[in-house]
């Protein structure tokens, strides 16, 4: 600087320049402000019903209001299946902190199982901090007063009230009501995600048929949340729509007396109003305890029920096939009067062996070595006489005889108010070629004939058809639920069911083969004549043997096999004969001749329905006290029908229980044709000689 | 006229002789729309209000105070001033606290950000140089300038705290645009930050400011993470429309939606609350007080006067750009508060004092 003149300062040009750049630095703020308030212009005047939306979005959130699930009655209007008030234990992570830590401080006070723990840590990996993630379903009163006492420990941990199912009637309605359990991604594919805001879902039976009624329609309040998800107020409520009630034509004494006739025995029932198509009773045993499933089944009862080789979770009755044994003889006698190729008094000569014309060799048997003799239509149902039926059945042809029995109500469902009931099968040359990959013989119709061979049908649709002979041969619809109402106060409203329809043109026919049907129960040389002994009504049925037949069976001694892989028991019936107001059909497996176990079942049945009286079995022995609300399902409440069974036995030694077989003489008659070459081997009715 | 109520007015006046009415109440304008907001912000608390009352009370004394103190004084004053306030600034570095970084000192009473006093302190120190030395400066005189405002700018960077030292140094070059820097310098410092951007970029920003910068380029990239604030911010401003959902009506921040509410966020709860009629009302303000600052620059008799009210009135424009900006999307965001709204001690006082310096450099009428 020294070396340079000091320039002067002109105090006026400073001046003046000054005054130009504090011009230009206002104009500059000018603009920028104006440029600010243009870009907020945009933002709250021209995108503002964007913004507002999001606002709105933001801070209102609905949140569902789950309704009550309807509760099931039995046909007198008692509780079958309740909702109970229970606690669960909810834990929102972001305030709970380390899960781990409080598993294991939580499980000091309230018993964790493996399975429950297991289940949380996946649902805490796939979830959002901030939603609650139930830990346990149903805590114990117990346990929720010791939680209660240390609850300052554990934020974001808290106690949800909510309505648990109950069924009071444990494993007796098992395979008529089902169950519910906690939903899962495989109920929300199927039932829409209008399911969502619900924890539970039917899984089978009635729960799973009538989901969408028993569930109801949630409702949703509109909260207004902070940031966090915290509920503050609520702006407005669109109110639950209760899930609708359901009263069953299921008698609940009726069921009792229907698994206690069965005693120890293994197999299902039904029991039809033949009048209406209500479904009366409906057994399928061994069954197991809807309860566990409720609040997640452990591991333990799931291997257990799993591994029963009597698998108590098959429902037998719906999906459960077999073949009609000489049950079908009374509507393949209807299908020889309708088609016109018999009258009721035609007759034909049983001579003990039946041959296809034409053909040498082994040929088929009556179940008297000797023969029956003249067989007309009534003899030939009464002593299950099984060369009538050969001789009708090749005079019919297969396609006439298969046209008949899928208007008798085989080879489709019934429409039964439960999921996944199957068709069956009646024997035909495509459904052979289908099922058993062979081409058919017509000694394939001579078994069919006498329902051998191919068949595959229900007990349902058995006692369905049973049901339309004691009516007059009207096929109704069987279904289980007869009424329903929307709230506890509205009144009661009758399903609505398909018109009926008439399977014979006249009512002669019918009546012939009801008297066939008498005969079996009360004619001299009738099949079942020994259930009759002391009945104060008159009862008609048809006995049979459904023989389970199939290549890994084939060279087995049967008492080696599950019950349920042995041959069937059958007996369809209904009383009292003159004006009917029970239909029942029963199957027993490994129960041997139908006369000897099934009949006598059906006969309980008929008491207890008829005349109010119940088997002799020790009903307590049976575990049919409901289940005390309350108190978690475990293990110890007898899940298992099979342990009842056990109970039953040791409560009443001896016969007292046991079905008539060792109490009547075997006086029956087998329905079973035997190959006359094989009488007393297991063997299959050999394929007609060529 | 009574002679005591004469008296009395006569009274008044003398201590208010050195306030300029059209500041003072544009100010009390701003402060109180200011309380208003914070009170709805802060969920109607009136303890927050009361404790940035007592700021506002501090700050106006503060204001009242150096506008009596004579321009020359100041100017002669300048240099220790200058001095003095880099002695924190120095130890905030050793002893400080703060969320980020080493932002504040405890002085037990209150906690002190030694680098708001830079905000006036530095305009000082350059309006006293620049003074000295003949306008436009000369390339040595604007080296000198650099390096007066880099020492505090680069102390800043270290605490780190990028939105105030962005401030300290803006209001360094306001004082070397309006002292007539050539163009030149700004083209070349265009084209300098242009080179220096990249490098600052690798090299000298922390993680956090580059989430915000990254977050201000795309926010729904990480709508519940960085780009949150702006998210919410830009709702709570755009569900406010014209008029604006009411005094005390604002969900984002009644709900906690909006962050920061009652601090670098509360314009937007005014944008929401009172709509755009609010906003352009308070920027109509902001402008008024900016513009009557550069006129009383311009009134001033000496270049010191000058270049010091014209560079305190042009920095509160950076206040509110880079605020306004920040919150509704425009500008990446910079912990900078909207003055005398947001919430915070030590730079409302430290602004109000510097408006107060504004005053100082008035020209006198003379007489009454």
């Amino acid at each position: 600087m020294r070396h340079r003149p000091r320039r002067l300062k002109n105090a006026n040009a400073e001046a003046a320049q000054f005054r130009l750049r504090a011009a230009l630095g206002f104009a500059a703020v000018l603009l920028g402000l104006a440029g600010l308030a243009g870009w907020y212009f945009k933002l709250q005047v021209l995108d503002h019903a964007d913004y507002a939306t999001r606002s709105e979005a933001n801070r209102i959130k609905p949140r569902p209001v789950v309704p009550g699930r309807g509760l099931i009655y039995d046909r007198k209007g008692r509780l079958l299946a309740d909702n109970v008030p229970a606690y669960r234990l909810d834990v929102v992570l972001d305030e709970a902190g380390d899960g781990k830590r409080l598993i294991a401080s939580l499980s000091r006070i309230i018993a964790l199982s493996p399975d429950e723990i297991a289940r949380f840590e996946d649902e805490r990996k796939a979830s959002r901090g901030f939603r609650a993630i139930t830990l346990k379903l149903r805590v114990s009163d117990e346990e929720a007063a010791r939680f209660a006492v240390d609850r300052w420990r554990y934020p974001g941990v808290e106690l949800v009230p909510y309505l648990s199912r109950v069924y009071p009637y444990g494993d007796l309605f098992a395979h008529v009501i089902g169950y519910v359990a906690r939903i899962d991604q495989k109920d929300l594919d199927t039932l829409g995600q209008a399911s969502t805001p619900f924890t539970h879902a039917g899984k089978t039976g009635l729960e799973r048929y009538y989901e969408s009624a028993l569930r109801g329609e949630p409702g949703f309040q509109r909260i207004e949340t902070n940031v966090d998800g915290r509920a503050l107020r609520t702006l407005g409520t669109v109110p639950a729509t209760p899930g609708a009630d359901l009263r069953l034509s299921v008698d609940l004494d009726l069921q009792r007396a229907m698994v206690a006739a069965f005693g120890e025995l293994e197999g299902s029932a039904v029991a039809i109003d033949p009048r209406t198509g209500e479904i009366l009773a409906m057994v399928s045993l061994p069954a197991y305890d809807p309860n566990l499933f409720v609040n997640g089944i452990s591991h333990a009862d799931f291997d257990r029920l799993n591994t029963n080789p009597s698998r108590p979770q098959f429902n037998r009755l719906v999906l459960g096939g077999v073949a009609p044994g000489s049950t079908i003889k009374p509507l393949t006698a209807l299908a020889g009067l309708d088609s016109g190729l018999r009258t009721p008094s035609d007759r034909v000569l049983s001579t003990g062996m039946f041959r296809l014309p034409g053909m040498r060799g082994r040929g088929w048997g009556d179940s008297h070595r000797g023969g029956h003799g003249w067989t007309d239509l009534r003899k030939s149902i009464a002593d299950s006489v099984n060369t009538y039926y050969y001789r009708l059945a090749l005079d019919l042809g297969v396609e006439r005889y298969d046209r008949y029995m899928a208007k008798y109500g085989f080879g489709h469902p019934t429409g039964i108010d439960l999921m996944g009931e199957i068709d069956g099968i009646v024997p035909s040359p495509e459904s052979k070629l289908k099922y058993g990959k062979e081409r058919w013989y017509p000694g394939d119709l001579v078994n069919s004939a006498i329902g051998q061979g191919l068949w595959k049908v229900t007990p349902l649709q058995l006692a369905r058809g049973t049901a339309a002979l004691a009516d007059q041969g009207i096929l109704r619809r069987p279904h289980l639920v007869a009424a329903q109402r929307n709230g506890f106060g509205a009144p009661w409203q009758a399903v609505p069911q398909p018109a009926a329809v008439r399977i014979s043109d006249d009512p002669r026919h019918v009546r012939a083969v009801q008297e066939g049907m008498e005969m079996t129960v009360n004619g001299p040389g009738g099949t079942a004549r020994m259930i009759a002994i002391g009945a104060p009504y008159r009862m008609a049925g048809k006995t049979g043997t459904a023989q389970v037949v199939n290549r890994s069976t084939y060279a087995v001694d049967p008492k080696s096999l599950p019950m349920h892989r042995r041959h069937r028991a059958l007996f369809i019936g209904y009383a009292p004969a003159e004006a009917p107001t029970i239909a029942v059909a029963v199957a027993v497996e490994g129960g041997g001749y139908g006369a000897a176990t099934a009949a006598p079942i059906a006969r309980k049945v008929f008491d207890a329905w008829l005349t109010g009286k119940m088997p002799e079995a020790d009903p307590d022995a049976i575990d049919v006290s409901p289940v005390v609300p309350g108190a978690t399902p475990a293990p110890a409440t007898t899940a298992l029908r099979r342990d009842a069974g056990d109970a039953a036995r040791r409560a009443t030694p001896g016969a007292a229980n046991r079905p008539a077989a060792s109490t009547a003489p075997p006086i029956a008659t087998a329905a079973s044709p035997l190959a006359a070459g094989a009488a007393s081997s297991p063997r299959p009715p050999a394929p007609a000689p060529r | 006229m009574n002679p005591i109520l004469r008296w009395l007015l006569d009274l008044l006046a003398r201590f208010t002789r050195t306030l300029d009415p059209w500041l003072c109440a544009a100010l009390a304008g701003l402060m109180l729309v200011g309380l208003a907001v914070l009170y709805s912000a802060g969920n109607e608390s009136r303890g927050l209000v009361l404790a940035q009352g007592a700021r506002y009370g501090l700050g106006c004394a503060a204001m009242w105070a150096l506008s009596r103190t004579s321009p020359l004084r100041l100017r002669n004053a300048s240099p220790l001033v200058f001095a003095a306030s880099l002695l924190p600034l120095v130890l905030v570095l050793f002893i400080g606290t703060g969320r980020h970084g080493q932002h504040w000192i405890n002085l037990g009473v209150f906690y002190f950000q030694p680098s708001e006093v830079l905000k006036l302190s530095l305009p000082m120190m350059l309006a006293w140089y620049l003074n000295r030395q003949p306008l436009p400066p000369r390339l040595l005189t604007v080296l000198a300038a650099a390096g007066m405002i880099a020492l505090p700018f680069g102390l800043i960077l270290l605490q780190p705290d990028f939105g105030t030292g962005m401030l300290v140094a803006a209001s360094g070059v306001f004082a070397l645009f309006l002292a007539g820097l050539s163009w030149w310098w700004f083209v070349a410092a265009v084209g300098g930050v242009a080179a220096a951007a990249p490098a600052a970029w690798f090299w000298m920003l922390r993680p956090y400011q580059k989430d915000r910068i990254l977050t201000f380029l795309d926010p729904e990239t990480d709508p519940l993470g960085t780009g949150w604030n702006i998210i919410q911010s830009k709702i709570a401003i755009g569900a406010g429309g014209m008029t604006g959902k009411g005094w005390g009506q604002g969900t984002q921040s009644h709900l906690d939606y909006l962050p920061e509410h009652t601090t670098d966020f509360i314009f937007a709860v005014l944008s929401e609350e009172f709509g755009w009629v609010g906003v352009a009302v308070v920027l109509g303000l902001y402008l008024f007080v900016i513009g009557r600052c550069l006129w009383i620059a311009s009134e001033a008799r000496d270049g010191f006067s000058r270049l010091l009210a014209g560079t305190l009135g042009l920095s509160m424009f950076v206040y509110v750009i880079v605020n306004g900006g920040m919150i509704s999307g425009l500008l990446p965001v910079v912990g900078v508060p909207m003055p005398l709204l947001s919430y915070g001690g030590t730079y409302s006082v430290a602004l109000l004092a510097g408006l107060g310096m504004v005053m100082a450099v008035r020209p006198q009428k003379h007489g009454r």
